[in-house]
Formats: C-alpha cells, structure tokens, sequence
C-alpha cells in the first residue's frame, strides 16, 4: 500500500510541543501501511506502556510480555483508531488490557507464588535499603487494583480520569483506592520510622 | 496532568520509593531491542496466514452478498413467474359447472347416509 504523507522517519521522535500533529502523520502513515511509521509510534509510546504495564502486572518480564502484546493488538486495530482522536490515550487503555489479562491469566495459572513475586524491583534484587524493602512488603498487602492505582498516580502522573478509564473502573473508585493504597502505605512508613 | 499532589515527607518518601521500585529499564539499548522485538512480532502477524485471510474477507463478504441478492431476485422472479402460470392457467381453462362437480359426491354422501339409516333400523 502506498503512503499518503511523506515522512522522515530516520529523525528522532519529535517532542511534545509539536508532538500531536507528527503523531497524527505517523498514525496515518501506519494505517496506510507504512510500518516504519508504526516503528516510530512504538518508539514514540514504548516508555509510557511500559510504565502503564509495570504498574498492573507484577514483574518486569511481565510488563515486557504485556508491552509487546499491547503493541500487537494496536497494531491490529489500528483501523479502528480515528485519527483525531488522543493516540496516547487509546494505545495505554490498550496496554492495561493486555496487563489485566497477563494478571489473569498468571493468577489462575501460579495463584500460590504471586505474593512472593509481588512488585520486586527487576534490577535491584539485591535490595538493601530498608524502606524499599518494607514497601516492596507493603506493597503486598495492597490489592492489585489499589497497587495499580498508586503507581498509576503517583509514579507515572495520570489523572483518577485516565486511571479509571484505563483500568475500567469509575473515577471515583479510583480516588478512593489511591485514597486506601496512601493510607496503607503510611502506616509501613511510620512502622519502619519508629523500628529504626 | 496528577490531580492531586502528596504534601507530607512521609508521603513524598513514599513516592521516591515507589519510583525506585517501578524505574523503568535506563538506555537506548534496551529500548532499541525492546523495539526491534516488538517490530518482529508485528512483522510476523503481516506475514500471517490470518492477514492473508483478512484481506479476502471483505470480497467474499462483497461476493456473498452480491450471490445472496441474485437469489433472492431468481427466487421472486420464479414465485411470480408461477403466480402468472397459476392465473393464466385458471383463466384459460373452461368452466366445470359446479353442479356436475358436486352433485356426484353430494349423490354418494346422501346414498350412503340413508344405507346407514336403514341400515342401522334393521
């Protein structure tokens, strides 16, 4: 198939300022078949959804897993995607779909060893840092959703809106779980304040 | 884009502890491979047998309709043909007068109902 708008897709990726309508280019360009121009929207996108992933499943390898299936299911939709519409938006309630499903399905398959696995840092397994390690624990003892929802939140910077849409659940639901998943984590903090 | 923002230390450590749990890998590196692996897979579902299958799928829906509304044409043209048949055939046949048609069986009826009359009298 040809493609409509000419791109130089050897340049890095554009910045935020003059992001959007590069973006739109790219988006076109990949539902008029250009794959390069889907290379650069993956290269444009893979930080964010692979943050996105990171906060709903439980390891790194998980989130890899559900980044690239994430990918492969946008690429395959990509028809449906109407190009004015927000791409970043569309792509990462993709990405916490495939999450939810790479949980779903690790949870039916080891239901016994999650929360060994639970939220361990990928590059640091020799944690020393005290408070890391009790909130790695703490961490534990949150839900899925409540965990998703403070790394959501206060990592990555999406608003209750975009959680909530993103993991479908209401705004609300999404305020009061940050609300809990704070609470929780206090109280380790004041713990680990007053053992040391 | 955060709508609301932690004020107290302990909440702020909190934070810095999550973002040192959840960093993301540093480096071009591991990016660029990450990219590269999700670009073979995207190039492994072009060259699928189901894309292949994909593209033929709006012809063949393209061709079943078209089949389906030269049947539905050939169906009506042949009802209506037989309809034609049908009136033609009743209006170019002679008239059977009612009488001769009915009375025989009407005779028969009569006949045998008085037999079983009698009959059954005996």
């Amino acid at each position: 198939m040809s493609v409509a708008i000419p791109l130089d897709l050897t340049l890095p990726v554009p910045s935020l300022a003059d992001g959007k309508a590069e973006e739109r280019a790219l988006v076109v360009a990949a539902q008029n078949g250009s794959s390069d121009a889907f290379a650069a929207l993956v290269r444009l996108h893979q930080r964010r959804a692979y943050a996105v992933c990171r906060a709903i499943v439980l390891t790194h390898e998980d989130a890899e897993d559900a980044v690239q299936e994430g990918f492969l299911h946008a690429f395959k939709a990509l028809d449906r995607f109407l190009p004015d519409q927000p791409f970043g938006a569309w792509l990462y309630r993709i990405m916490a779909n495939a999450s939810l499903d790479l949980v779903r399905r690790r949870k039916v398959r080891d239901a016994d060893e999650l929360p060994d696995t639970i939220a361990m840092p990928f590059r640091d397994p020799g944690e020393s840092d005290e408070l890391r390690r009790r909130l790695s624990q703490a961490l534990t003892t949150l839900s899925d959703r409540q965990r998703s929802v403070i790394v959501l939140h206060d990592v990555e910077g999406f608003t209750h809106g975009e959680i909530g849409g993103m993991l479908g659940i209401p705004e609300g639901t999404a305020r009061s779980d940050l609300h809990h998943a704070r609470a929780a984590l206090r109280r380790i903090l004041k713990d680990v304040r007053s053992d040391l | 884009m955060t709508d609301i923002r932690l004020h107290s230390n302990d909440d702020d450590e909190v934070v810095r502890g999550l973002r040192s749990l959840y960093a993301a890998p540093a480096g071009d590196g591991y990016w660029n491979e990450l990219e590269a692996r999700i670009m073979a897979r995207v190039a492994d579902v072009e060259l699928g047998w189901w894309t292949e299958l994909d593209r033929w799928v709006r012809p063949a829906l393209a061709a079943a309709a078209i089949l389906l509304l030269a049947a539905s044409i050939a169906m009506f043209r042949a009802h209506e043909a037989e309809n034609e048949i049908a009136v033609d055939s009743m209006l170019s046949s002679p008239t059977v007068p009612v009488s001769t048609g009915i009375r025989p069986a009407l005779q028969d009826d009569r006949e045998a109902r008085i037999r079983f009359l009698f009959g059954s009298n005996r």
